[in-house]
């Protein structure tokens, strides 16, 4: 029983991973689907299979996320915002201060104190402008796939603005904008700084001293990184496998 | 208002479907309360309240007194129980009514005045005119009357608007509002048929400062980590729904019950009025681990302004007492601005030694919102944490809502 093991079960995908001593030694996702807590098992299942560990090694796993009260017998309980600050806190060998997080439904910044704890945070609304749902959204509408926008953003050649982070009104925004002739790259970009002026709005109050560090499955994206730097007007570092920052945390946690 | 047949046919099945659903929501919550283990047959007095109706006709039939809609506390109940009428405190806190009234009204209307004026419609049976004052407190309830036209028109009885004065420390402010406690009175005695006496203005008050003394004792236990939120809540919506004396008297044999501490991190809450069946907050708190040692709500410590402090027994040393009371005590963020706010809530949340304070505001609530952001600095300054809310009355951002809670213990538990 020496593994600890973090499940995360967001709004648009599962993440599991298993970690010895701090190390990070398997990580695997599956989209969000019904039955959470048996795509939970098989994630875990997936994860012995592929590491070589027997069940025996694993200790019950830690739960966060939105889907956390769906798991029966978790060993611990923690919400995402305390998970995401220890997971990013210790994964940053303590250099974290603020933590944005773009989530599948949500955007939070989170400012740690030097013992990786939560001392404040912010988190959106009842809206979820901004966010994961909006890349996917866009994704759809651009026929391209969510790994590209990041190369693809630094071809543009020009300078677009979107002003409509939500998802709904950002939809017929994107699509007058390629009626009106734009280009991929140009609307990608466009995008990313949409976004970021977004978060930026948000994560704009609440930026401890230290450093600053972007994760969620969007935080891979290079064009948003980029653009994040740029709307906050301060380095923004992101760790390696960012999407699995929660998940991490929840298993340190235990 | 005149619609087409088929907007009217429309309604009027949405009516029908959405009734029982309100009625299905509003015992579901009753239920609730009722299983909890904290439930005591004290406390079913209050629950009976609502479960045996809380509709204004049902309130007439109870307190035996011809029953006025009030929209807003502003308005002193003193009078109108001096007159012997029943003050109605109309109030919404239900997702499924305000979805009756919703169609019809702009989409970022304030949640609370949406359901208020979904219930009012759907709970309309066919009843007599009933008399009405709305007080012209935030925009909201300024607009009241021509957004209950909107929603067909529930507003058929005579209907009173005290202007307030939003400035308070003007000795012209003080003859405004005292001119406009006069012209309420004579409001009142056209409905009740009768003349204002000192007597019964007197004997009004009295009941008042007993209803007063009993809920200052209950918030008192509040603060020492006693009252569940909930069931303060709970009675705090009840103070309308039957006389003052029988609420008074339950209150104080619900009080000693109120032992046990709750061994979890207290918080201080403020922002926009919680109405029953929106119990969706004061779950989440108690699921997320807070306890809660106070509030600003005006639907909840602050449903009584100030005590009446009277120099002068006449009629008119009463009345202006009563005025002065009402106005000065008011701690609306319409009429009070957040520096004279900021001070009697952190000192509430130091009272309740609570670690922060979380700031709920319905989306729409312009005062609330406003206001929370100056507050925010003057809440740190005092070193308590700040949490930050915004919300409705429906369920769906819960687990939003619980994340945040969650979190938020946390944060003051490591302080």
């Amino acid at each position: 029983m020496s593994v600890r093991v973090g499940l995360d079960l967001g709004s648009t995908a599962i993440k599991a991973v298993f970690v010895k001593e701090e190390r990070l030694i398997w990580q695997g996702l599956v989209a969000t689907a019904p039955g959470q807590e048996a795509l939970a098992e098989h994630l875990i299942a997936k994860g012995l299979a592929e590491s070589g560990l027997d069940k025996g090694d694993l200790q019950n796993p830690a739960v966060t996320g939105y889907g956390k009260g769906l798991y029966a017998k978790p060993g611990k309980v923690i919400d995402e915002i305390s998970a995401n600050a220890l997971g990013c806190f210790t994964l940053s060998g303590g250099l974290a201060r603020t933590v944005i997080n773009i989530g599948g439904q949500d955007v939070k910044a989170i400012c740690l104190d030097d013992q990786g704890r939560v001392s404040d945070f912010i988190m959106n609304d009842k809206c979820a402008a901004g966010t994961g749902r909006f890349f996917e959204l866009a994704a759809r509408l651009l026929d391209t796939p969510l790994e590209d926008f990041g190369r693809l953003s630094r071809q543009a050649a020009g300078a677009l603005e979107l002003n409509s982070t939500c998802v709904v009104f950002a939809e017929s925004e994107i699509v007058s904008a390629m009626a009106r002739g734009a280009g991929r790259e140009e609307l990608i970009r466009a995008l990313h700084f949409s976004v970021a002026r977004r978060v930026a709005g948000l994560a704009g109050r609440r930026l401890a001293g230290g450093g600053v560090f972007l994760d969620g499955g969007p935080a891979q994206n290079e064009g948003l990184l980029e653009a994040l730097q740029e709307e906050l007007m301060i380095d923004v570092q992101v760790l390696p496998q960012p999407q699995y920052t929660v998940a991490y945390g929840a298993a340190v946690s235990l | 208002m005149n619609r087409p047949d088929s907007v009217n046919l429309r309604r009027d099945r949405l009516k029908k479907r959405l009734r029982e659903k309100y009625r299905a929501e509003c015992e579901q919550e009753l239920a609730a309360l009722e299983s909890r283990a904290d439930y005591r047959p004290e406390l079913g007095s209050f629950i009976a309240l609502f479960r045996d109706g809380f509709s204004p006709k049902t309130v007439e039939e109870r307190v035996g007194r011809r029953v006025v809609n009030l929209s807003c506390l502003q308005a002193p109940v003193e009078l109108f129980h001096a007159l012997n009428l029943h003050p109605y405190k109309v109030f919404g806190g239900s997702a499924v009514a305000g979805r009756m009234a919703a169609p019809s009204l702009p989409a970022l209307v304030c949640p609370m005045i949406r359901a208020m004026l979904g219930a009012l419609e759907l709970e309309n049976e066919a009843e007599a005119a009933r008399p009405w004052v709305l007080p012209c407190t935030c925009d909201w309830m300024a607009k009241l009357g021509e957004l209950d036209g909107l929603c067909g028109g529930q507003m058929t009885g005579p209907v009173h608007r005290p202007q307030l004065p939003r400035l308070k420390e003007s000795p012209a402010s003080r003859k405004r509002w005292l001119e406009e406690i006069l012209a309420l009175r004579a409001f009142l005695e056209h409905i009740a048929g009768r003349a204002l006496t000192r007597r019964g203005l007197q004997k009004a008050l009295l009941i008042m400062q007993e209803a007063r003394r009993a809920f200052t004792r209950l918030i008192l236990l509040r603060r020492a980590g006693r009252v569940p939120h909930i069931w303060f809540v709970l009675i705090s919506n009840a103070f309308f729904l039957d006389r003052p004396e029988n609420w008074t008297l339950a209150v104080n044999q619900a009080l000693p019950g109120f032992t046990q501490a709750a061994g979890a991190p207290l918080v201080h809450l403020l922002g926009s009025p919680v109405f029953f069946p929106d119990f969706k907050l004061p779950r989440l708190l108690e699921s997320a681990g807070l306890a809660v040692s106070g509030d600003d709500f005006c639907s909840s410590e602050r449903i009584f302004p100030r005590n009446v402090a009277v120099a002068d027994p006449s009629e008119s040393g009463l009345l202006t007492a009563l005025a002065e009371s009402y106005h000065q005590g008011c701690l609306c963020p319409v009429f009070a601005d957040s520096d004279r706010r900021a001070h009697p809530i952190v000192e509430g949340a130091e009272q309740g030694a609570a670690g922060g304070v979380i700031s709920v505001v319905l989306k729409g609530c312009h005062p609330c919102d406003l206001e929370s952001y100056s507050l925010e600095q003057s809440i740190r300054k005092a070193g308590l944490k700040f949490l930050r809310l915004e919300t409705d009355h429906g369920p769906e951002d819960s687990q939003n809502l619980a994340t945040r809670l969650e979190a938020f213990r946390h944060t003051l538990e490591a302080a």
